[in-house]
């Protein structure tokens, strides 16, 4: 008897030690792709700095900007109480004030809780929002109203950038009405002025979105469709995974790819996660043309040789001569679905933006405003040009009204924050 | 009458062109029950895109081509196809590129009003049958002419008025014609809509991409600029109100029993906006039918209290907020009264008490639509929206933009002419053409 009950203890501890190294196994890779740290925060008033436990970032691959050495850990000011300082170098040879880098902190205060965007406002430093050189970066995390120190004893920290173009303030010429153009009650300025602001360089690529869901799957069943499995277009992949949670992985080689079949809502999510909105259709137009001085109105010293111009990369028809300028209709540009982000960086806009002409459509914040079809009241706008559109139509003035719903395997995003 | 018979006694009412129909059958392919359908969609705009993708659910249809003048209309389409059923049409700005492959069953012509006439013709012509949206036409005598290429070539040319495939309306139709409202002498349709102002700009480039030669296409070739501003120009279209005021005819018609009226009278014009417009957007018409039947037809497009039918009941059991519900339907019996709700909303009957003694709930039938129109290329049966019944029910309404257009003056119609007394009317009921896109005098 006494046999058997040794022999199932036996059997019982090693089911549980598989069930265990399972489920840590699972943990280690949902993350994988990710700038992460957790730091064990020590009580409030303990000023024992010396003790405060430092850890460092997981893994650093991923179409995120390149970030190593990231650090988190506590300090005791004298006046100020105790902070977080947040370490860690961008190592983006092209950071510079035209092309800088956004970068947003995100943080759960303890194991398996949700994760929250550390807000920009609460930060102090040069380690995050728009950043224009590489290098070291240091942020401080005072808590804040969202974020006591009190209520955790640890928190974990995850850093991410995006490369961005910053658009200058001043006047460009737009080239299609708001809201799609049918609405012929509204005044029309042609060439209005726009604040500086800043722009993805690249569309969000479907390595940036998985690693979205996988941050966010563990409390909201949202941002994934079925449609995404479609490896052509898209390549996201839902795994079941342990102790009913689920994780997310991109079709091995589509990682650069675009994310695609995402509705208005499913963009504005990951954007808001990253602390980010979707363009206006006005910022699309000027990112994709130029101003009128390209560095500005503040500036006027670059005047833009083509600001009423019908590609990013001036009059050239896409596919004109045999040189393929974009990712459009047909498989002569090299790819018969979607490119990797910045497939042609020849041909970027005159901020350096990629892809505005092809590779997806992007949603924008518009709505479309007209009054015949009535139907389409709540619907969006979508701007440029994708990689179904024959090579001649991805211009300036591509565009459509969609349903804010609509998942496609030709629409995708990118995100725009504001300057402050 | 059943709903059977109704759909029968229809078909043969008219102007009797049925009789040509044996004349001239081109072959068609052979299409049997297994065999997936071959269509082609002309025109992408919003109407041609949504039976784009209806169509490219079905798995016993393949859409081979799709067509439109504007080449940024294609990609998307072809996407949408290519999506649900993985497989990529061709793309073309030229119809006939698709009207000469003679593996093609069918097409569907949803362009604007001014080229669905040549357009399902030279379909007739090629071997294919047609779905082509309403408007059926944009002037009298080209419904005339599409009637009898249709039955010249023995082809199915199913038009866009899809609420007579809808269960509902078959039910309404059998419920009136039990005689339980007792006699009919007035019947009122509405059709109240807000439109915005759609002025023409100054002249612009051609976009990129655009066939504007083709787009004129039959129609004098105007100079481009951008927006909906030929939507109320009689050279391009038939006007906000007509274009969706058909469907309202067209159920009328068939719930009241009639074809052709024997006077027309229009009051009303262009009374709100000021866009240089030539069609009216206030239309009040009066249409006297045999045996004292009076059908009133009231249209605005500055209204905007009055609401059609949300999206968000077109598909439930819902019944509209009638009074305030743009595209119903009011048949006044002696012995009751019925409220009717086109796509989707039902209807209902209340006595001489005003008590309700009738619920029926409806949905949107463009689906069943459809389908019917796909049945009958296989079995050569005519079909529900038949291109004879929609030149009666647009033709109600080309009589109406014909009395505005002579004066606002009472015409007095004869059937069997298909002419009015009014000679100065009578130049309205055609157009001249553009070439090389005439409208052929013998089709």
């Amino acid at each position: 008897m006494k046999k058997w009950v040794w022999i199932s203890a036996i059997v019982l501890a090693l089911i549980i030690s598989i069930v265990v190294v399972i489920y840590k196994s699972y943990a280690r890779t949902s993350i994988d792709g990710v700038t992460s740290a957790s730091i064990r925060i020590i009580s409030p008033g303990d000023k024992n700095i010396e003790k405060t436990y430092v850890h460092t970032q997981e893994k650093t691959e991923s179409t995120w900007l390149n970030i190593t050495n990231v650090t988190f850990r506590k300090e005791w000011t004298e006046y100020g109480g105790p902070r977080v300082v947040i370490e860690y170098d961008l190592n983006e040879e092209d950071v510079t004030p035209k092309t800088p880098a956004y970068i947003f902190i995100r943080y759960r205060p303890e194991n398996d809780g949700p994760w929250q965007l550390l807000n920009h406002e609460l930060l102090e430093g040069n380690g995050h929002g728009i950043i224009d050189y590489p290098g070291h970066k240091e942020s401080y995390f005072w808590g804040g109203y969202e974020m006591a120190f009190d209520n955790f004893v640890k928190a974990e920290f995850r850093v991410r950038g995006i490369k961005m173009a910053r658009v200058p303030a001043g006047e460009f010429v737009i080239r299609t009405l708001p809201g799609g153009g049918k609405d012929d009650t509204q005044v029309h300025d042609r060439t209005p002025d726009l604040p500086i602001f800043h722009i993805a360089r690249y569309e969000t690529t479907l390595r940036m979105y998985t690693d979205y869901l996988n941050e966010i799957a563990s409390t909201e069943e949202i941002g994934w469709n079925f449609k995404m499995k479609d490896d052509s277009t898209c390549g996201i992949r839902r795994h079941k995974a342990f102790l009913g949670k689920v994780r997310f992985s991109v079709t091995p080689g589509r990682e650069d790819h675009p994310v695609t079949q995402i509705s208005w809502y499913d963009a504005r999510g990951f954007l808001h996660w990253c602390g980010l909105r979707m363009p206006r259709e006005a910022e699309f137009e000027k990112t994709f043309q130029g101003g009128i001085f390209l560095d500005g109105d503040a500036y006027r010293e670059n005047p833009n040789p083509y600001p009423k111009r019908s590609y990013p990369w001036g009059e050239t028809p896409p596919d004109a001569n045999g040189i393929y300028r974009c990712n459009a209709y047909g498989i002569e540009d090299g790819f018969p679905f979607t490119a990797p982000a910045g497939s042609y960086e020849e041909y970027n806009s005159p901020y350096n933006v990629a892809d505005l002409a092809g590779n997806v459509e992007e949603w924008t914040l518009d709505w479309y405003t007209t009054s015949y079809h009535v139907g389409l009241d709540g619907y969006r706008m979508i701007r440029g040009g994708s990689w179904v559109e024959f090579p001649l139509v991805v211009d300036i003035i591509s565009g459509a009204t969609k349903s804010p719903i609509l998942e496609s395997g030709m629409v995708g995003c990118r995100g725009v924050f504001d300057a402050y | 009458m059943k709903r059977r018979e109704f759909i029968g006694k229809s078909a043969v009412l008219g102007s009797g062109l049925a009789a040509a129909g044996m004349l001239s059958p081109k072959p068609s392919r052979a299409t049997s029950a297994n065999d997936k359908i071959r269509l082609g969609i002309m025109g992408l705009g919003g109407r041609g895109s949504f039976l784009n993708t209806r169509l490219a659910e079905r798995s016993d249809v393949d859409i081979i081509y799709l067509c439109d003048v504007n080449a940024r209309k294609l990609g998307r389409a072809a996407e949408e196809v290519r999506s649900r059923r993985n497989t990529r049409p061709k793309m073309t700005q030229d119809f006939r590129e698709m009207l000469d492959d003679k593996t093609l069953d069918g097409i569907v012509n949803a362009t604007p009003d001014h080229w669905h006439a040549l357009g399902t013709i030279m379909a007739c012509q090629a071997g294919k049958d047609v779905y082509v949206e309403k408007p059926l036409s944009l002037t009298f005598w080209e419904g005339q002419q599409m009637v009898k290429a249709a039955r010249n070539y023995n082809r199915m040319v199913q038009v866009g008025i899809q609420n007579r495939s809808a269960p509902y309306f078959m039910d309404a139709v059998d419920y009136i014609q039990s005689g339980t409202l007792g006699d009919i002498h007035v019947a009122r349709v509405f059709n109240m809509m807000k439109h915005s102002p759609v002025p023409k700009g100054p002249e612009e480039p051609v976009p990129n991409g655009l066939d504007w030669d083709m787009w004129c296409g039959p129609s004098q070739k105007a100079p481009y600029s951008q927006g909906r501003w030929w939507f109320n120009r009689w050279e391009y279209s038939t006007g906000g109100v007509l274009g969706d005021q058909v469907h309202q005819l067209d159920v009328v018609r068939a719930l009241i029993n009639r074809t052709w009226p024997d006077s027309i009278q229009h009051m009303g014009g262009v009374h709100f906006f000021d866009d240089s417009r030539e069609i009216p957007d206030t239309q009040m018409v009066t249409y006297a039918f045999e045996n004292k039947l009076t059908l009133l037809s009231e249209s605005t497009l500055w209204t905007p209290y009055i609401k059609k039918t949300p999206m968000t009941i077109r598909d439930t059991d819902t019944f509209p907020d009638w009074p305030f519900n743009s595209t119903r339907i009011e048949i006044c019996g002696s012995e009751g009264f019925m409220y009717f709700g086109r796509h989707g909303g039902g209807w209902q009957v209340y006595n001489n008490d005003g008590e309700l003694i009738k619920s029926v709930h409806g949905r949107q039938s463009t689906d069943e639509h459809l389908e019917n129109w796909l049945q009958c290329i296989r079995t050569r049966e005519k079909p529900t929206g038949d291109v004879e019944q929609a030149h009666i029910s647009t033709g109600l309404g080309h009589l109406a933009n014909i009395s505005y257009r002579a004066g606002n003056r009472k015409l007095d119609f004869n059937p069997a002419t298909q002419k009015t007394d009014d000679v100065e009317a009578n130049k309205y009921f055609t157009k001249s053409y553009r070439e090389p896109w005439v409208v052929p005098e013998n089709v």
